[in-house]
């Protein structure tokens, strides 16, 4: 059996969900999961998933080192938020899943493509010697090598990492939900989560392969 | 030039008529439609499963218990619009042309079904489980009858926290407002109800954050909201603060016998400055709640020589800034005294986890009694949820049995007991601080603005 580390891990983090300590007081019913969320989130990610290639594809390795891009990488989401939240005209009013979305991009975008481009190999000499149509093709290999593990690594942690932005901005997405199951312990939630990531990371390696 | 502008007034009255009457139309949907929000997702209306302060607010808005509560805390007709009371039996006669949201009638039926099932489902809310415990269900023809030990004043007030359901439907109330929710929004609308709801509806949106939630409130998108307990924090012109008295008590237990109590006790009135918590909340003076009516009463015990040297870890709940706050506070006074108080943030489901095994020194833990004195019974009886320090005393079962009325003198008995040797001390008393539209006329209450009767229905805005 292959892989089978990379699900000794996983069974154990199973099996530390099951096993998380912790007793509610007046224990409610398990939230309900998110259904309604799933299409904007689902959607977002993949708008993530093509943009933050795209645009390592562009910049290239030397993107790792891109002034600007570590500008915008420094801040932290919370911060987007707020000053969206802040800048956002009374009138307009409440922002929704739009202004969720955007900030979403703008706090995961940055640190995305910097972790694509920092992941690519030195284009110097080659293929540089051969000119910009070699030069393409290279990127454009070592982008389709790249994504499996950069889903498998990242899509777990944005998933989750989302919550700080779905709180500003009142949405009810992945990171509510996972927070909600840990507050609730609602283990087999957890567990199910945990199933699911385990399933990305299987699906990423298939990939991979071929 | 002359027929040319009338004909173009002409032309344009009929299309600024139509402008003004939907600017007219929206600006009264925005006059009529309260903005709230939810600190955290209620998950869907259940009124057999549901648990917690969210759950509460939607059941009473979309459904009706047999009687309520008033702001004054007075039992007063709701679903039921007479009750009598034959010993350890409540019997309650049922409002003629009362309707659940899919119109069918409420009947004795659905109230037996909604306690039965309650009673009989082990993952059904253990707060309602609770009132329920004992308690047997009959129908007598159009009547229905609760029997149980209880005293029938107690169970009375209980019952207003119990809505009830359409038999076999989990989720249809008759209340005076119907849900419809949407992601993470929920509007109530209001409804033919015999409380005649003024309002047009009640729009709710989940904001969990409190720097979030003080935005919308300066920003005008909420009518209604809690602002972070923060000093200094004034509401926006639009909205004026209402203070609400609460039941809700910072309660400390102690394994380590009653010097820290007592220490505690002392230290509470003095570790605190003048407005040290705003508006949020002040120290406790007695041992049981004022609230509920409870006299003011100090622990009945000599008081150690001297604390020096002690070391004492307290527990509490993480992430509470204000209780934090209170917590160091009382760190310092108690290093005057030579006593080293750590406080120690933990996990709320690993604190009650601690809480329950008696794995602890001092913890502290927040507690919202229900609005009559037999909530205080928590801390008491032997099989009683807050009983984590298991006190215990020969005489508590004849002054229970004595305890048939909030106004019985066995009350103070009881309390004079527990005096002599408690095993938890209030620190502090919540008040709870709500800014509101000053075009919204609401009714304060210590039970909140949406747990009375008539709660929300008898809001309306100003003209």
């Amino acid at each position: 059996m292959k892989h089978w580390q990379g699900w000794i891990i996983w069974l154990v983090a199973i099996a530390a969900a099951f096993g998380l300590p912790g007793t509610v007081w007046h224990q409610a019913a398990a939230p309900a999961f998110p259904w309604a969320a799933l299409l904007p989130m689902v959607s977002l990610l993949v708008i993530l998933g093509l943009t933050a290639p795209a645009m390592a594809g562009w910049l290239g390795p030397n993107g790792a080192k891109h002034g600007m891009l570590a500008l915008f990488e420094a801040p932290p989401d919370f911060l987007w938020g707020g000053l969206l939240l802040a800048l956002w005209p009374s009138a307009w009013g409440p922002p929704g899943l739009a202004a969720f979305g955007a900030a979403f991009l703008v706090a995961a975008l940055p640190s995305e493509v910097r972790w694509l481009c920092a992941a690519m190999p030195t284009e110097s000499p080659l293929p540089i010697a051969y000119g910009l149509a070699a030069i393409r093709r290279t990127r454009r290999t070592v982008i389709l090598h790249l994504m499996p593990r950069w889903l498998a690594a990242r899509v777990p942690l944005w998933l989750t990492a989302a919550l700080v932005l779905e709180r500003i901005f009142g949405v009810q997405g992945f990171g509510s939900d996972w927070m909600q199951r840990i507050s609730h312990r609602d283990r087999l939630g957890i567990a199910v989560w945990m199933l699911a990531f385990a399933l990305l990371w299987r699906a990423t390696r298939i990939w991979e392969r071929r | 030039m002359l027929s040319l502008t009338h004909e173009r007034k002409n032309l344009m009255r009929p299309q600024v008529f139509i402008l003004l009457l939907a600017l007219a139309s929206s600006a009264m949907g925005i006059a009529q439609t309260v903005e709230e929000s939810f600190a955290r997702d209620p998950g869907p209306l259940d009124f057999i499963h549901g648990e917690g302060y969210e759950q509460a607010i939607m059941q009473s808005l979309a459904g009706d218990a047999l009687v309520g509560l008033d702001a004054q805390n007075q039992v007063v007709p709701r679903l039921s619009d007479r009750w009598e009371i034959k010993g350890k039996v409540l019997r309650f006669h049922l409002r003629d042309g009362m309707r659940f949201m899919n119109g069918s009638p409420v009947k004795p039926e659905d109230i037996a079904w909604t306690f039965q099932e309650i009673q009989a489902k082990e993952d059904a809310s253990p707060t309602k489980r609770g009132v329920l415990q004992g308690v047997k269900v009959t129908l007598n023809g159009s009547f229905v009858e609760l029997s149980s030990s209880k005293p029938a004043a107690r169970l009375l007030m209980e019952l207003a926290h119990l809505p009830v359901t359409r038999k076999d439907h989990m989720d249809e109330g008759s209340g005076p407002f119907s849900l419809v929710r949407k992601g993470s929004e929920w509007t109530f609308t209001a409804r033919n109800h015999f409380l005649k709801p003024k309002l047009s509806a009640i729009h709710f949106r989940l904001i969990a954050d409190d720097q979030a939630l003080l935005q919308n409130l300066q920003k005008g998108w909420l009518s209604i909201g809690v602002p972070p307990a923060r000093n200094n924090l004034h509401p926006p012109p639009n909205m004026v603060e209402l203070r609400q008295p609460t039941r809700a008590q910072l309660i400390v237990f102690s394994q380590a016998g009653l010097a820290p109590l007592q220490a505690l006790e002392k230290w509470r009135g003095e570790a605190f400055p003048v407005n040290f918590f705003s508006a949020k909340a002040h120290p406790s003076r007695g041992l049981w709640p004022e609230s509920l009516g409870f006299p003011l009463m100090k622990i009945q015990a000599p008081a150690p020589l001297s604390l020096r040297g002690q070391h004492w870890e307290l527990l509490y709940s993480s992430g509470d800034e204000l209780v934090q706050k209170a917590l160091l506070a009382l760190r310092e006074r108690a290093k005057q005294d030579g006593v080293d108080l750590e406080p120690k943030p933990v996990e709320a489901a690993l604190l009650y986890q601690r809480l329950q095994k008696g794995n602890f020194q001092l913890a502290s833990a927040l507690n919202i009694y229900d609005p009559n004195p037999w909530s205080v019974l928590e801390l008491l009886e032997p099989e009683g949820p807050m009983n984590f320090c298991e006190w215990k005393d020969a005489v508590f079962a004849g002054l229970a049995a004595k305890l048939d009325s909030p106004n019985s003198p066995a009350w103070r008995d009881l309390q004079k007991v527990w005096a002599v040797h408690p095993t938890a001390l209030p620190l502090l008393d919540f008040t709870s601080v709500v800014w509101v539209d000053k075009r919204l006329k609401v009714e304060a209450s210590a039970l909140g603005l949406y747990l009375t009767t008539p709660g929300p229905a008898g809001w309306d805005w100003t003209k």
